[in-house]
């Protein structure tokens, strides 16, 4: 067995295409999964009543099941208990949005509730008012800390926008698959497919790795 | 009331609170009015009753999964993390390599390629589960060696320093010496890698390799009642996730009593 | 009491404060009058920096009352927020917003809580940073500067707000000891100008020199309230005694 490059040249447009689908799903679901984990990070952050309880089981929720069964889940009952008609892709944005919202809700609140208890007890002695604080004192810094946790979720993200392929979501690897059915050139089109996630992925980890190592020099010093 | 408390009372806390409460009901309110309540009413969670031994069928495997990754990828894990601390090039740039290959590609990629593409280059034909087990068996020595390699990092410097100066051979060094301490600090770690394979054991059922996720999707399409079989698929994952995390709980605060902390 | 003192501008009533079972303050009475330093001095956990932090809401108490400038805690936060902008407070580990230049930290809070200008602000910390001896490092950050100079940036960023109570809680504790002096030189000097000044501390030099009254704390008990000199040369207490001859 050679590795065929034919095969890829004949090819590539369709896997380039799922490559954009990969992206553009992966886009809408951090952009609406990132308006749910502000009111989910709010809830948890608000400490009692309803809207606390929900925000915690939720976010606990989501980020304990498989992300295959929440895809699955969305796909294949959501348009049954709604009566909705939805395409394969928009189930995808769906299930990721949630998928989204619930693990950077928590890396929100993990980053504010890391500020430093000085900070805050200098910001309330000197009589700042609440939003000066939240603006100028707690979220500056408590971004600067997340961002490596931000770029580390993308990654899972990047890796879990495949399983979507699942569902018959006509992104990179769906492409991959279906190409390999067609001619068999499964170790090609797989293998392309694995090449083009590790450059999406491998830049961000290395960034991820960069920041910790700063973050742990600076911290043992 | 920690200073966060009064931080958020601050802000407003009654009317993010009370804001909150309102779009809760507003959104059940709405999810109400548009269910599709003749869905709702033919829901049959009973018949599911029958179908209790697959089901617990494919949760076995499930968890069998998940142990096989947790002991492999800890002991694979373990040999790749101090394959990255020994002074021979060509070992540190093989496990290095490794780690990032299957840290930075996705699981269900990883499964794919081992089951349809793997055969053609080795010639050897892998069933299901065996081509499930491989990967999964693979990428979980990757997250876990990273996790190994991050532990003996944590270990001081002078644990090494120490060992060289008292003379300590190799194998002793790392065994009595520098793991120890190492794994004490990797453990709530561990465990939180070991639900991330609880999870990732789900996407085998592209293979269809009888785990729950799996069984589940079977029931479903047999007896087309995908809500009822993939909501309680959905619940089982969750409360057997929720108590593996919970034990991370247990385990630091038994590690710190016997600490004496 | 010393001559300043005409009015009251603390006064604590059997305040209480508990952490779960342990008692942190243990019925606590004080007054503190206008232009009086008085220093705290006591055993590490005997409610002395728990005691200053009431005086600023930064620690709610139990029972009792704590009435700071006629504000009266508990109370409502609009008597809590007044009153933390008429008292300034000073951290062991100064607690500088790292993520500020010095000038940003000085000018936030005259800014956004007293509503002063841009240029007015900066006049004003150019001045505190003058005042407290270093002025041309107002553009740095804090990890920048040593830590005596990040402590003065403190006082003088606590300064910003033109307090008229400061408190202080171990200033000193954190820093080398060749720094030491520095930051209480820029105490004295308030204390001259007629700052009304309550200073927790384990420099007993400085209790002694600038102190009006001494109290010493144990056990969340106020045990003594006295005069510098009484204090240090006739104990009467027998944990004060003892806490002397460990500390002098």
């Amino acid at each position: 067995m050679t590795f065929d490059l034919n095969a890829l040249e004949a090819n590539y447009p369709l896997l380039l295409q799922g490559l954009l689908v990969t992206l553009r799903i992966v886009f809408y679901a951090i952009l609406f999964g990132a308006l749910g984990s502000v009111v989910l990070c709010l809830g948890k952050l608000s400490g009692r009543g309803p809207g606390y309880r929900v925000a915690v089981f939720v976010i606990d929720f989501f980020r304990t099941i498989p992300e295959v069964v929440l895809i699955f889940w969305v796909y294949s009952c959501l348009p049954l208990l709604f009566g909705l008609r939805m395409s394969a892709e928009i189930s995808g944005i769906v299930a990721l949005s949630l998928f989204v919202a619930a693990n950077v809700a928590e890396i929100l609140r993990a980053g504010i509730l890391s500020t430093e208890k000085g900070q805050l007890e200098a910001a309330f002695s000197l009589g700042l008012p609440a939003s000066t604080i939240w603006r100028r004192v707690v979220l500056p810094p408590a971004v600067r800390r997340m961002m490596p946790n931000f770029v580390n979720f993308l990654t899972e993200l990047l890796k879990a926008s495949s399983l979507l392929s699942t569902i018959g979501v006509a992104e990179i690897v769906y492409q991959a698959t279906v190409l390999g059915n067609e001619t068999f050139a499964y170790l090609e089109f797989l293998t392309a497919v694995a090449v083009l996630f590790f450059m999406l992925i491998f830049p961000l980890s290395l960034y991820v790795r960069r920041a910790e190592t700063r973050h742990f020099k600076r911290t043992s010093r | 009331m920690g200073l966060f408390g009064e931080l958020i009372e601050a802000s407003g806390g009654r009317w993010i609170r009370g804001g909150l409460t309102a779009g809760l009901a507003g959104l059940i309110a709405l999810a109400l009015i548009n269910l599709n309540w003749k869905i709702v009413g033919g829901l049959d969670f009973a018949v599911l009753w029958q179908y209790r031994g697959t089901l617990a069928e494919g949760l076995v495997m499930t968890l069998v999964l998940t142990a096989a990754a947790a002991a492999c990828g800890i002991f694979f894990g373990t040999i790749l993390a101090v394959l990255t601390q020994v002074p021979l090039a060509p070992a540190r740039w093989f496990a290095i390599g490794y780690v990032e290959l299957f840290r930075n590609t996705p699981i269900l990629v990883q499964v794919l390629w081992i089951h349809f593409a793997l055969p053609l280059v080795s010639g050897i034909n892998t069933s299901a589960i065996v081509s499930g087990v491989i990967a999964i068996v693979l990428q979980a020595s990757a997250y876990f060696g990273e996790i190994v390699r991050g532990g003996i990092r944590a270990v001081p410097a002078g644990y090494g320093e120490a060992s060289d100066a008292l003379g300590i051979p190799v194998y002793t060094r790392w065994r009595r010496v520098i793991l120890p301490p190492a794994f004490r600090v990797m453990i709530p770690p561990f465990v939180n890698m070991t639900i991330s394979f609880f999870k990732a054991s789900a996407i085998l059922t592209v293979l269809q390799v009888g785990e729950l996720m799996t069984v589940s999707t079977r029931i479903a399409n047999a007896i087309f009642k995908p809500i009822e079989i993939l909501t309680l698929a959905a619940l089982i994952y969750f409360l057997f996730g929720y108590a593996i995390s919970q034990s991370t709980h247990w385990l630091e605060r038994s590690l710190a009593r016997r600490e004496g902390r | 009491m010393s001559a300043g003192a005409t009015k009251q501008a603390v006064r604590c009533t059997d305040v209480v404060k508990r952490y779960g079972t342990f008692v942190a303050l243990d019925r606590v009475s004080t007054e503190i009058g206008t232009g009086e330093v008085v220093c705290v001095i006591g055993p590490s956990g005997s409610g002395k920096s728990t005691l200053l932090r009431t005086m600023n809401g930064l620690e709610a108490i139990d029972a009792g009352t704590v009435n700071v400038l006629g504000h009266t805690l508990p109370g409502p936060r609009r008597e809590l927020e007044t009153i933390r902008r008429r008292v300034g407070m000073v951290f062991q580990n100064f607690n500088l917003f790292g993520h500020m230049t010095v000038r940003e930290n000085l000018v936030l809070a005259p800014m956004t809580a007293r509503g002063l200008g841009r240029a007015e602000a900066d006049e004003a910390a150019q001045k505190l940073l003058t005042r407290v001896g270093i002025g041309e490092q107002i553009d740095k950050y804090p990890a920048q500067l040593s830590g005596g100079q990040q402590q003065r940036v403190a006082i003088a960023r606590a300064l910003a707000m033109e307090p008229e109570i400061m408190l202080f809680d171990e200033p000193t504790s954190a820093l080398d000891p060749e720094m030491v002096n520095e930051v209480l030189d820029v105490m004295r000097d308030l204390a001259r100008g007629g700052m009304t000044m309550v200073v927790v501390t384990h420099e007993m030099g400085f209790a002694r020199e600038v102190g009006d009254r001494i109290l010493f704390m144990a056990e969340g008990q106020l045990l003594v309230d006295a005069a510098p000199a009484t204090f240090f040369t006739a104990p009467e207490d027998e944990r004060q005694k003892a806490f002397l001859s460990k500390v002098l």
